[in-house]
């Protein structure tokens, strides 16, 4: 049989649950003005004190966000990530009772460490209040599928329901899926994108136990992320979700809807090298693949969204990656990294940064690394956006990196829809 | 608190279902009731009553026959 026809892949919405923001215009907004999402904060009831600069959705009330039988069978992953999902299906002027059970619409999730809150809390309850028993849905609470599934009954969505555990690559990888299933024929429209709640006492003293998270205090918290820099001390976690409504060109065409932006690439691969030390040759071959799939000349892109997570080795391999694909061009290839100001949202990191660049092809502006005066010597040898948000009137393409522990990566190419 | 206005209030918190509609002739599915509801408010009733209902018990299906198997067990667990 012939291959089918390609289908083009239309970003014709977007949604994000961050701390005080109402949408993704308002993110970037708050983004180009040099806003942190970065706040201390204090672990409610860790079992001795824990304070961690962290992006915590202090102002969420999950019960006016997706209702009272939702919020009470979700995990606070599946209330953030539900919650960006239907800003998304919202914001692409999608009919709001769903679509009836469409086998032709679907959702493609990602998520690090899904329903760890409610696994602490079975564990609280066995260990600290010496009971013998957890609430019955705990396991529907914690499987890591379960928002992507929420949001599939709610929007009557009957193609595939998909969620990916790429650790921070994971809605990064989501959203090359539902780009592959939408270029394919396979489908029409998918949401695309990740959520993650980390803030649990275990995860956070996991991670601490790498000795990758950034120190901070009241006062320096906001400031505690700084990718590229010299003095750069970790990373940054946070909670929070992204969403992306991908359509296919013609449907979305057809309906009048407004489309951001093109996704015309996706690029993976593995490192397969080293479970933590990231390898700039796999990187590399991610970017390349991107760029190939989308039939990109290097000197189109106009802006990478970095990982840039600020730990001493992920910072200098990644911009090593970027100075071999790009050769002579990177030094003239804007770059920023936006973990910066809304922190890594491990499993929905991705899907926000993949927003972002979105937003940085319709506004035409790129938002700038924070808290960096001058790169790292080990960093240097690209066009870094610092000190304020830089105008684009000629942003064509965006590029967003994402590299996971596991040696997995996952590259999204943008383009501009005007 | 009888049986029937503990259930109203448990569904009233959980699901929103107005008091009025939640009597003994309703069905659980009609309150907004499914079976993962079912099992939380089992949990809760076990909890507040502190008794341990069988696994194997018939599920009920109306407001009537929750109230039935709550009041028959409502007896608290005895020490060995």
């Amino acid at each position: 049989m012939p291959e089918a026809a390609l289908h083009r892949v239309a970003v014709t919405g977007l949604g994000v649950t961050a701390p005080g923001v109402e949408s993704a215009n308002d993110l970037f907004t708050r983004l180009l003005a040099g806003e942190s999402f970065i706040r201390l904060f204090r672990h409610p009831h860790a079992a001795s004190p824990l304070e961690i600069p962290a992006v915590h959705c202090h102002d969420f009330d999950a019960l006016a966000a997706v209702g009272r039988v939702q919020a009470t069978t979700m995990d606070r992953f599946s209330h953030l990530g539900a919650t960006a999902a239907y800003r998304a299906w919202a914001d692409a002027g999608l009919n709001p009772d769903g679509m009836g059970g469409d086998e032709r619409c679907g959702i493609s999730w990602g998520t690090g460490v899904g329903g760890t809150m409610t696994f602490e809390q079975g564990y609280r309850d066995i260990m600290m209040t010496g009971r013998d028993r957890v609430p019955p849905l705990s396991v529907v609470l914690a499987m890591n599928n379960a928002c992507a599934s929420h949001v599939a009954i709610r929007l009557g969505l009957g193609s595939a329901c998909t969620t990916y555990s790429v650790a921070c690559a994971s809605s990064a990888v989501a959203v090359g899926d539902a780009f592959t299933r939408i270029r394919s024929g396979q489908d029409k429209i998918v949401i695309a994108g990740g959520s993650e709640a980390p803030l649990s006492e275990a995860v956070i003293r996991a991670w601490d136990a790498m000795r990758v998270l950034a120190p901070g205090n009241e006062e320096t918290a906001p400031m505690a992320c700084r990718p590229f820099h010299a003095r750069r001390q970790g990373l940054v976690l946070g909670e929070g979700g992204a969403a992306l409504v991908l359509e296919e060109w013609g449907h979305a065409k057809a309906r009048g809807a407004r489309i951001l932006a093109e996704l015309v690439g996706y690029g993976s691969s593995c490192d397969n090298v080293h479970l933590v030390k990231p390898d700039a040759k796999g990187q590399v071959r991610a970017i390349r693949a991107a760029l190939a799939q989308g039939g990109i000349a290097l000197q189109d892109v106009g802006y990478v969204n970095a990982h840039g997570t600020a730990t001493r080795e992920g910072d200098p391999a990644e911009i090593a990656a970027l100075r071999e694909v790009f050769a002579a061009g990177a030094e003239r290839l804007p770059v920023s990294a936006t973990k910066s100001a809304h922190g890594h949202l491990l499993g929905a990191t991705g899907a926000i940064e993949a927003l972002i660049a979105v937003q940085s092809l319709v506004h035409k502006a790129i938002p700038h690394t924070q808290h960096l005066e001058a790169p790292s010597e080990d960093c240097l040898g690209v066009d870094h956006v610092l000190g304020s948000a830089r105008q684009a009137p000629d942003l064509r393409v965006a590029l967003s990196n994402s590299f996971a522990f596991g040696g997995s990566n996952a590259v999204l190419a943008f383009c501009a829809a005007d | 608190m009888d049986t029937l206005e503990q259930i109203r209030e448990y569904i009233g918190k959980k699901v929103g279902t107005p008091a009025e509609q939640i009597v003994p002739e309703a069905t659980l599915d009609a309150i907004g009731v499914d079976s993962l509801m079912l099992l939380d408010l089992m949990f809760d009733f076990e909890d507040m009553l502190k008794i341990k209902l069988p696994n194997d018990l018939p599920r009920p299906e109306t407001v009537a026959e929750l109230i039935a198997v709550f009041d028959q067990y409502n007896k608290p667990v005895q020490d060995a």
